[in-house]
């Protein structure tokens, strides 16, 4: 297993080469024609997934819900982790969500607040919108006894050192029942030759050194470690062939299209969809799994 | 005593003052928080404002503000005498139509002032090559929708500003002028408004027209042109149409050299004129009175283009030398110029003289030609430029974020086919969708990223509208033989091939709500054309007809220039 094997050579998930990367690059994250162009014009489609992914589990439960789109993240404890500039941040808490936007970059993390300052609405939090950043590794959180209802790991994964850590921190941060959303790039030809080769050596979009193929992440890989996590007798994502159900863990394709320049959210089971940039999700389980079981 | 009762009257009222320069100065320093600023009330302005408070996701998310320097009370206030009609109206399309009821606007609008447009008859002023479009045509499901609506502007504005009395989400912020547009570095903008207050605004969106202070603050650069022409506009009245004709439900149109001019139907007695022709002669038809008018109106309906060039350079002589043409001259000379051209005073081409109160079967042809005009309704008559011009682009960047343009402020078209208003309804309907789009994903209404999608959708297909018209607008403006044989053979083949004209159709009444019903009729076009023989036999019947019809037009064009050769 690639995760596996990248956990043998480090302990801690944070690569300080990564954190400087970013760093340098901060400025720039609220330039929406400019280096994160991508990431902004990505950003309502991550939002829709996240959004039309918790109206589902929440019609699932409750069958009677009258839900209007927009309220469901009304109330939520989110955790934004490697929340950069804030760009989903504020979108979550537009929408009413509790949030905190975590950061290993200092710089990310003050232009995340001088941005967020801008805006009336997210400058003083209300009764229903709150929003606060903070300068830690998330890591850090596990100390203290809060636990979110959504943790939301945005195009963090490739960048991290140690991805099974990474992964079991932000599985310990959610409550029982809680929803883990990560969008990331699997590695496959196809995906050093639209992230690397061409966004960042030909057509100069992106910087250079943004991405490493070695560390990206295949979806199956992904619902491999749940399969296995927390443990192969009680795992996250039922055991077996194909892909896992509906209920339990979900990939969908992203797909940016050059034409429209925008990004689109393949179907589910949409062939070949998930080669490149994807969106993940998995739901921990609403029963903690007893120590009996271990 | 009495001495200190003025004195201390003079305090309280220099107390007054200092108070409101302070409570100005206060405001000045502390800008209200805005989400959506609307410069401009404009029919553009006061939809969007429409758009955005229909929706329920926008008024709880949204605070939105409307600024318009004039009155909009007298507006609101708008009560026309019975049976008149404002000058500036609009052929409403289903796509505006439609709009306007999903935000339910239409159910303010008068709709018994109104009037269906169903056929549209519009012909080559030098060689008589017509082109017809009849709403039956589309397979429309009610008659009575026709292929547009007529619909008077302020109707319109009314019918929005009634509307927008039931939603106290978004301020009017009416007899308020924007004195100037700023910012912070980085910040968002600031309007600063006459009355003292500051406006700061995550999304400020310019409907204000053609001289856009908006564009000019984000500093939009546009490109355009004068097009040397001036569009007369007027309300006409005239008898209602006659036996076999049907209700007054067509629009007329004729592509003189000079401009086009068209006849739209507001009522069975009145129509709305929008006369485009050379500026001095704009002044002179003005200056030479209503009756002179009228006459000229339904000679340039009728008469062929040779005389029609020799009443204007009479118009324009008299003009010229300060004695007006009087109604019994442009009479006579217009009698004189039918009979140069064999046009029996019976004929449906005869104009010089007009019997309201004649009765019984119109003549031939008399459903090719607008009624006749009797007279014009007083303080109608008004004219303004024509231009073109559009935007470099309808989103500003750098000094300009977070501003977009929608209307006339983006876009100013000929109206020769009656598209500005329904561009400018087309913008505000994809911009309301856009922002509508944005915070169900909890995006910032004022970012690139929500507002990219509007600039996409509305620049490539407002530019195909404003180009076509531009083209046709220079196409038209010319008499040179060739040019104009060859546009009424396209005139004519288009007029022959049933589903084309549907498509162009479904173009100029925005039918294709999306584009797929478009390329269906395209589709079935093509099918018509495989079956080949058939293809062939319309061509061929059509190319010699057209043929014909092009070698009648030159002997005739001989004729009449012989004719006024004689005359003078």
């Amino acid at each position: 297993m690639h995760l596996i094997r990248r956990a043998l050579h480090t302990t801690s998930s944070i690569n300080p080469a990564e954190i400087a990367h970013f760093s340098r690059l901060s400025s720039q994250w609220w330039d929406e024609a400019g280096e994160f162009s991508f990431l902004h014009k990505m950003n309502p489609v991550r939002m829709r997934f996240i959004r039309e992914k918790l109206l589902e589990v929440a019609r699932d439960e409750q069958p009677a819900l009258d839900a209007s789109t927009t309220s469901v993240l009304k109330g939520l404890d989110v955790l934004d982790v490697g929340c950069g500039g804030g760009l989903l941040s504020e979108s979550l808490a537009r929408l009413g969500a509790k949030t905190l936007g975590v950061d290993a970059s200092e710089a990310n993390i003050s232009i995340a607040k001088l941005h967020a300052a801008q805006d009336p609405k997210l400058a003083q939090p209300g009764p229903s919108t709150s929003l606060s950043y903070l300068h830690t590794p998330a890591e850090v959180l596990l100390k203290e006894a809060k636990r979110y209802d959504v943790v939301c790991s945005m195009e963090v994964l490739e960048h991290v050192d140690n991805p099974p850590a990474f992964l079991d921190t932000c599985a310990k941060l959610l409550k029982p029942g809680g929803h883990l959303f990560l969008s990331t790039i699997s590695r496959t030809a196809l995906a050093y030759f639209l992230t690397i080769f061409m966004a960042e050596d030909v057509l100069r979009k992106v910087s250079r050194g943004t991405h490493t193929h070695a560390k990206f992440i295949r979806p199956d890989e992904l619902t491999a470690f749940f399969r296995a996590y927390p443990n192969t007798k009680s795992p996250w994502v039922a055991t077996g062939r194909g892909p896992p159900t509906r209920t339990q863990a979900e990939i969908r394709g992203l797909i940016y299209n050059p034409l429209r320049a925008g990004w689109v959210l393949a179907p589910r089971d949409a062939w070949g969809a998930a080669e490149c940039n994807y969106l993940f999700w998995v739901r921990k389980p609403l029963v903690e799994p007893t120590h009996n079981d271990t | 005593m009495p001495l200190l009762f003025p004195t201390s009257s003079i305090y309280r009222r220099a107390a007054g003052r200092l108070h409101k320069s302070l409570r100005r100065a206060i405001s000045t320093s502390t800008p209200e928080e805005w989400d959506v600023v609307i410069v401009g009330g404009g029919p553009a302005g006061l939809a969007l404002a429409s758009a955005l408070g229909s929706s329920q996701l926008v008024r709880e998310s949204l605070r939105v503000a409307l600024v318009e320097a004039s009155d909009l009370s007298k507006v609101h206030g708008w009560i026309p005498a019975a049976g008149t009609f404002s000058n500036r109206a609009s052929s409403l399309t289903h796509k505006s139509q439609t709009f306007l009821k999903d935000i339910r606007a239409w159910d303010h609008v008068e709709e018994e002032r109104t009037w269906p447009m169903q056929d549209m008859q519009v012909w080559d002023g030098v060689s008589d090559a017509r082109i017809e479009f009849s709403g039956s045509l589309l397979g429309l499901g009610s008659p009575v929708q026709g292929i547009a609506r007529m619909t008077e502007n302020l109707n319109l504005q009314r019918g929005l500003l009634r509307h927008l009395e039931g939603i106290p989400e978004v301020q009017i912020l009416d007899r308020a002028k924007v004195q100037t547009i700023d910012r912070a570095e980085g910040d968002w903008p600031l309007v600063h408004l006459d009355n003292g207050r500051v406006l700061r605004s995550r999304l400020l969106v310019g409907a204000d027209g053609f001289n856009s202070p908006v564009r000019s603050f984000a500093k939009i650069s546009s490109y355009g042109w004068a097009y040397d022409t001036q569009a007369i506009v007027a309300t006409m009245f005239h008898p209602p149409r006659g036996a076999f004709i049907g209700p007054n439900t067509t629009a007329f149109q004729r592509f003189l050299p000079t401009g086009p001019i068209a006849f739209l139907p507001l009522s069975p007695i009145a129509s709305s004129l929008v006369w485009s022709t050379k500026p001095p002669l704009a002044t002179a038809l003005i200056a030479s009175g209503a009756v002179v008018m009228s006459n000229m109106i339904n000679a340039a309906f009728r008469l062929p283009d040779v005389s029609m060039r020799y009443l204007n350079r009479v118009i324009l002589d008299a003009h010229a030398s300060g004695t007006p043409v009087t109604a019994a001259q442009i009479q006579a000379e217009i009698a004189w110029r039918e009979q140069s051209h064999g046009i029996d005073e019976t004929s449906a081409y005869a104009s010089a003289f007009i019997d309201a109160m004649k009765e019984g079967i119109p003549p031939s042809n008399a459903e090719l030609l607008p009624p006749l005009v009797t007279s014009l309704q007083p303080g109608t008559v008004a004219s303004f430029p024509l231009r073109f011009n559009h935007t470099d682009s309808y989103l500003g960047e750098g000094r300009g974020d977070r501003t977009v343009l929608v209307g006339d402020a983006a876009h100013t078209v000929h109206p020769l086919a009656g598209q500005g208003l329904n561009l400018g309804l087309a913008d505000v309907e994809c911009l309301s969708r856009c922002i509508q789009n944005a915070l169900l994903q909890g995006g910032d209404v004022g970012s690139r990223t929500a507002l990219l999608p509007y600039g996409q959708e509305r620049y490539f297909e407002n530019h195909k509208i404003m180009s076509v018209m531009d083209k046709l607008h220079k196409l038209y403006s010319t008499s040179f033989e060739p040019v104009v044989w060859a546009r009424s053979v396209g005139l004519e083949v288009v007029n022959e091939f049933d589903s084309l004209k549907a498509a162009l159709m479904m173009e100029a009444s925005g039918k294709g709500l999306n584009g797929a019903s478009v390329w269906d009729v395209a589709a079935k076009g093509v099918e018509s054309l495989a079956s080949a023989t058939d293809a062939a036999r319309v061509v061929r019947t059509g190319v010699a007809g057209m043929f014909g019809a092009a070698l009648q037009g030159v002997l005739k064009k001989a004729g009449n220039s012989l004719s006024s050769q004689n005359k003078q």
